[in-house]
């Protein structure tokens, strides 16, 4: 294959990400015979991403600060690699304005927008601003600019209660809190800046009205360096836990087709008025269904989005592909008019974590591993049997999207694919999932953010069942063997000899 | 109920066949404990042995469920301890984890100290 023959100017691309993601853009760039380059933690010498790539760098120590996070480091690779350009996948430094900055200063093309473009909607202030300009709906709210108890509290009075204070530097709902009546303000702005301060370095709070119940709806959108901006419709995302998404599907069953294009409209009108280049995604939340539902700009995400496949599966576009086609120069290879919805695509993310334990983040080898396979059902992962599951870094270990022609179906295909899904070693979501796609609101499609906040202390209880015995009978056979492969049919009678309880039940053990 | 028909199919995947239907089961791990997968569903449980309970108490001393630093102590050897006693306080992942005890007893040793990064399956103190 000749190296750069599908993307004009991208010859060799590094990945400045791990795990799944960094699977999923190497394969993009096979595809175009664009020729990858991997980089590396302590951590990650036998990762997956490493293993798939063309060329690896190491980085440094296992820390992300030490490697993935480290600027220099990462440009230095580059260079070092020969790469022409940098994919920063999400997370780590794909939103940082000064490493899209110090990438376009070292002569490398970075696949995303301009650092502009990050600048501008890095601040949630400066978003929020631009937003009101660009004539986008956004939630009732004040960023004073002066910060006082009692400017702050004044303006927790106008926008009405209840009232959300959010710092605005933040993120993942840090800092974030909630005001339901005037009493409450003087402790929530202490404890919001103090967390702001704290984690941010920067204590500037605004208030905006808490919309009750709301959906999280965003849209895909995509711009090329020839004036072109599309949207790609919608994703729902609410089943989030703590501001972290769980499950997303497209289409949102909320939307009317109305809203849907107003939804649109109002996400190109933003990505136009920052002049922004390559995927974005615009996040709005969504109040009320149907017709009458109102939607208000919430922030934009200005990278590729953890949830882009339902998008991929529902639209019928490979998002990472166009991204490095838009960031050679080509024009986007669709136009609005010719982008259609067809079927249903759900998402969901497989974290190492035991949701029976407060979702405790896991850590360790995993000792079996093996995904579900057939059709509609995609396993993007950035793990495989032996792969040791570290603490150092996001617990998220793949995501099973599966599309179907209906919503149901695509449920009914998740339910079954997830129960092909053998995770062995460390614990994951995989059972609370289970349980989570046959809850009554989940089927209903009656989803809020506030969903698993309120239910998942139940679902995770109930996702701790009772193996069937047969289970024994397997677990008596593998101790009898030493679990060494000697294939052949064997009874219980062995299970006897191996010492195994037949009353011994099989709920979770755990230590 | 029958006898089940167990056939290793290789690779840590067992066909198990109780009379009424047939499961596909994943085994793995080590003689001690043993992690299982049946439809979705995944538990560990541990291999029987003399002078050991099975569950909760199996090992006479507590662990940590996962790599996590040691951020307070508050027991020290010959101490008596009641159920639910919170014995150790682990930090990971910016999360307090508090180690309480499984049961009344009597603290035997403490197997680890102050800023300790420990790990899952070791005790982090011993029983009497």
């Amino acid at each position: 294959m000749i190296a750069g023959a599908g993307a004009a100017g991208i010859r060799r691309v590094l990945i400045a990400n791990r795990g799944e993601i960094a699977v999923r853009i190497i394969r993009a760039c096979r595809e175009l015979g664009i020729e990858s380059v991997a980089v590396y933690s302590d951590a990650d010498r036998q990762a997956p991403h490493v293993r798939a790539a063309d060329f690896a760098v190491h980085l440094g120590a296992a820390p992300a600060r030490d490697s993935y996070l480290d600027a220099a480091k990462v440009i230095a690779a580059a260079q070092a690699a020969g790469a022409d350009a940098v994919h920063p996948g999400y997370g780590f430094l794909s939103e940082r304005a000064h490493f899209a900055r110090a990438c376009e200063a070292a002569g490398l093309v970075f696949v995303g927008p301009p650092s502009s473009s990050l600048e501008q909607m890095g601040s949630k202030v400066g978003a929020r601003r631009l937003m009101v300009e660009a004539g986008v709906p956004v939630v009732p709210g004040e960023a004073p600019a002066d910060q006082s108890d009692a400017a702050l509290t004044a303006a927790i009075a106008r926008v009405g209660y209840p009232a959300l204070i959010k710092p605005s530097a933040g993120g993942g709902g840090i800092g974030m809190k909630i005001v339901r009546a005037a009493t409450e303000a003087a402790d929530a702005l202490a404890a919001a800046r103090r967390e702001a301060k704290a984690s941010f370095g920067d204590a500037t709070l605004y208030v905006e009205r808490l919309i009750e119940r709301p959906r999280h709806v965003e849209i895909q959108i995509f711009a090329d360096a020839h004036g072109h901006v599309v949207h790609l419709f919608e994703r729902e995302c609410s089943v989030q836990r703590r501001h972290q998404k769980m499950v997303e599907e497209s289409p949102c069953p909320a939307l009317s087709p109305s809203v849907r294009q107003a939804m649109g409209r109002a996400a190109v009108a933003a990505a136009t008025a920052v002049g922004y280049r390559n995927a974005g995604t615009c996040e709005f939340l969504l109040e009320g269904e149907g017709d009458i539902a109102r939607f208000y700009f919430l922030e934009m995400n200005t990278r590729l989005q953890v949830e882009h496949p339902v998008t991929e599966c529902v639209v019928g576009v490979d998002l990472v592909r166009t991204q490095l086609l838009v960031a050679g120069g080509e024009p986007l290879p669709f136009t609005q008019d010719g982008l259609t919805q067809r079927g249903h695509a759900i998402e969901c993310r497989i974290y190492a974590e035991d949701p029976a334990q407060g979702f405790i983040p896991q850590a360790g080898p995993l000792l079996l591993y093996r995904e579900p396979q057939g059709p509609g059902i995609r396993v993007d992962s950035g793990v495989a049997a032996g792969s040791v599951v570290s603490v150092h870094y996001d617990p998220m270990l793949s995501k099973l999207i599966v599309w179907a022609e209906t919503r149901e179906d695509a449920r009914r295909r998740a339910l079954a694919a997830l129960r092909d899904y053998a995770v062995l070693g460390i614990r994951t979501n995989i059972p609370f999932m289970i349980e989570l796609l046959q809850h009554e609101a989940f089927i209903d499609a009656t989803i809020d953010t506030g969903l698993l906040d309120r239910e998942g202390a139940t679902l995770a209880s109930a996702s701790v069942r009772e193996l069937p015995e047969a289970a024994l009978a397997a677990v008596a056979e593998f101790r009898r063997t030493g679990g060494s492969p000697a294939p052949g049919p064997s009874s219980s009678a062995a299970a006897v000899a191996a010492g195994v309880d037949p009353f011994e039940t099989l709920r979770g053990w755990r230590g | 109920m029958a006898e089940p028909t167990v056939t290793h199919l290789g690779a840590g995947w067992y066909l198990v066949d109780d009379g009424h239907r047939r499961w596909r089961v994943a085994v793995a791990g080590n003689t001690d404990t043993q992690w299982v997968f049946v439809d979705g569903q995944v538990a560990t449980i541990e291999t029987p042995r003399p002078g050991r309970r099975s569950g909760r108490g199996t090992h006479a001393g507590v662990m940590s469920p996962m790599p996590a630093t040691v951020i307070a102590i508050n027991i020290e050897p010959g101490q008596a301890v009641s159920e639910g006693q919170t014995l150790l306080v682990l930090e990971a992942m910016k999360m307090e984890l508090p180690i309480r005890a499984p049961q009344a007893g009597v603290v035997k040793t403490v197997a680890c100290a102050m800023g300790d990064l420990v790990q899952p399956g070791v005790n982090l103190l011993e029983f009497e």
